[in-house]
């Protein structure tokens, strides 16, 4: 244990295990809607929509964070548009999305000649580098996401269980993009962490665990939380004690913390006995 | 008129530039008819998680200084079997189990990669493919996995088609969704494996995705889908390269011929969404003024 402790014994490290809990609480938290609305696929989308975002953002010399999410927010509008096109099979419009802007990220990036170092960063995330800068603007993103949730809670939990009752009370559907820009922000905050393919996994194998144990949407957000700030510490801890990747040692104890959970409920049977009727009130 | 045919054919004077273009054919041809199956089962999430998965296979046989193509050929079918079952499974939301099994295939890839020293260069490599780097004997591999795998699409056509449009028909005749299901998807990851040398893991669902949902803006008939989705993967391979090739031979400027295919392949289906968006406005308003006059 105590050599465990020594791990965090430098800033760089207490610096990734602040990142690494406040990412994976944040993410954690949302997943919860990433799961209720069947978002996972469109989250890959938007963390791959943030990379030609970022290397735009570094030719130019922005920041890079305003340029992931500048570019991940004009993805996330037309897939909104298209949603209302019914030519076009959702879906399928999310995989063109998300390969060509995977492509625009890779074909810029290989026009500058730094072609390898920062990409594998942007891939699999680098969060033995955020700074205190980084820490502040998950924060600060964070608040702004979780704040805008919580606000809009009723709303949205009525919207994904009921589409029809929703639209004929009169709430727009403007409230599913708020939801997805949502959705969207988060993924690029958590980008610098675990990278743009895996920060799928904080968005849904949290919640998906914490599905195991509530069937209520509010608390299977606090539950995601944690299980995303849980993997977020075991992922860093043991990369660090093994010297193994850190965006991906994050994604493995998140799945792990899932099949434990998994085990724990079949073996005491708790979920069949807690089970709510699906049309009972879920709020 | 002679400057524009130099400038589509000249590029293709080297060597590596016929093989790169042989290849990219190959996949178009490929990916073109198995993209239209994905599209008729709604398969774009698995085709991308597939190509997610197809990864550690690849990273491990590439640490092991084993055939990448067995390896991602191992990985490949394996996790294809996975994935079927995460996507069937009821007691947990299939969306975000597949998430979970591509993450954590997707996770033991990149650790097994990294414990090499310089290991982002071989990341990329395998991520993005070298699509110039090609020799014969892969082109060989490509074109046999090819003939396999179209060659079983014709032999279920029938089944595939009735299981797409009449599930519980399908199911009363007896056929077994799971046994169809799984063929599929294992045809699809033969794909990807095909795919990864010159593409890589990561560029391959374009080839998959954008010639259908290309395809399936202009036509709706299953055979011209087919020939349309194969003909805007050529066509965007064709360009691709000659682009690619052009802007770093003659402009020093380096793209990626990978990503390249995939920019051209996404601009042509943007282009052709937005003509038939027009036009479908343009045909409503006029049988409006039609009723209305």
């Amino acid at each position: 244990m105590r050599h465990l402790l020594d791990l965090y014994d430098s800033g760089v490290m207490r610096r990734a295990l602040i990142e690494a809990v406040l990412v994976g609480s944040l993410c954690g938290a949302v997943g919860a809607h990433v799961v209720l609305r069947r978002l996972p696929f469109f989250t890959i989308t938007v963390a791959h929509a943030t990379f030609p975002g970022i290397v735009l953002a570094s030719i130019v010399g922005l920041s890079e964070l305003a340029g992931g999410l500048a570019f991940a927010s004009l993805l996330v509008v037309a897939i909104y548009l298209t949603m209302g096109d019914r030519s076009l099979d959702t879906n399928t419009a999310v995989g063109v999305a998300l390969a060509g802007s995977f492509g625009l990220g890779v074909m810029l990036q290989s026009a500058q000649n730094g072609f390898t170092k920062d990409l594998a960063a942007i891939l699999v995330g680098s969060v033995l580098t955020v700074d205190r800068r980084d820490l502040l603007t998950t924060t600060a993103v964070g608040l702004v996401v979780l704040g805008s949730l919580a606000a809009t809670h009723k709303e949205l939990v009525l919207r994904a269980f009921d589409p029809e009752g929703a639209a004929a009370q009169g709430y727009p559907r403007m409230l599913d993009l708020g939801l997805l820009l949502c959705v969207g922000a988060t993924v690029v905050t958590s980008v610098p962490a675990v990278g743009t393919i895996l920060s799928v996994a904080l968005l849904s194998v949290p919640a998906l665990t914490a599905r195991l144990v509530t069937r209520r949407v509010s608390t299977a957000m606090v539950a995601g939380a944690a299980y995303g700030a849980a993997s977020g510490v075991l992922g860093l801890t043991a990369s660090a004690q093994w010297d193994l990747a850190a965006g991906a040692s994050i994604a493995l104890a998140s799945a792990w913390l899932f099949f434990v959970t998994f085990a724990v409920v079949s073996a005491t049977g708790r979920v069949s006995r807690r089970h709510v009727p699906r049309d009972a009130a879920p709020a | 008129m002679l400057v524009t045919i130099r400038f589509l054919t000249e590029p293709f004077t080297p060597g590596y530039m016929q093989r790169a273009f042989a290849i990219a054919l190959i996949l178009s041809a490929l990916a073109g008819v198995v993209g239209v199956v994905v599209q008729l089962r709604q398969l774009s999430f698995m085709t991308d998680a597939l190509t997610h998965t197809v990864f550690p296979g690849v990273a491990i046989a590439f640490v092991a200084g084993q055939s990448l193509f067995i390896g991602a050929l191992v990985a490949g079918t394996a996790s294809a079997v996975l994935l079927t079952i995460a996507a069937r499974s009821t007691r947990i939301d299939h969306d975000a189990f597949m998430a979970l099994v591509l993450a954590s295939l997707f996770s033991i890839g990149v650790i097994v990669v990294s414990r090499n020293r310089t290991y982002s260069a071989d990341l990329t490599a395998l991520l993005f493919g070298r699509v110039l780097a090609v020799n014969s004997r892969e082109i060989l591999e490509t074109a046999i996995v090819a003939v396999v795998v179209l060659g079983i699409l014709a032999l279920m056509y029938k089944e595939l088609l009735l299981r797409s449009f009449d599930e519980v028909g399908a199911e009363a005749m007896g056929y077994s969704l799971l046994r169809i299901d799984l063929v599929v998807n294992i045809l699809v990851a033969l794909v990807v494996v095909a795919a990864v040398r010159a593409v890589g893991t990561a560029l391959v669902v374009a080839l998959l995705i954008t010639p259908a949902a290309t395809a399936r803006l202009v036509c709706v008939r299953l055979g011209r889908l087919v020939v349309a989705s194969v003909l805007v993967a050529a066509i965007a391979a064709w360009l691709g390269l000659v682009i690619s090739y052009d802007t770093s031979v003659h402009h020093g400027v380096r793209l990626a011929a990978g990503a390249t295919i995939v920019v051209v392949l996404t601009a042509i289906f943007a282009a052709v969404a937005t003509l038939t968006a027009v036009r479908s406005r343009r045909v409503r308003r006029r049988t409006l003024a039609e009723v209305t006059s």
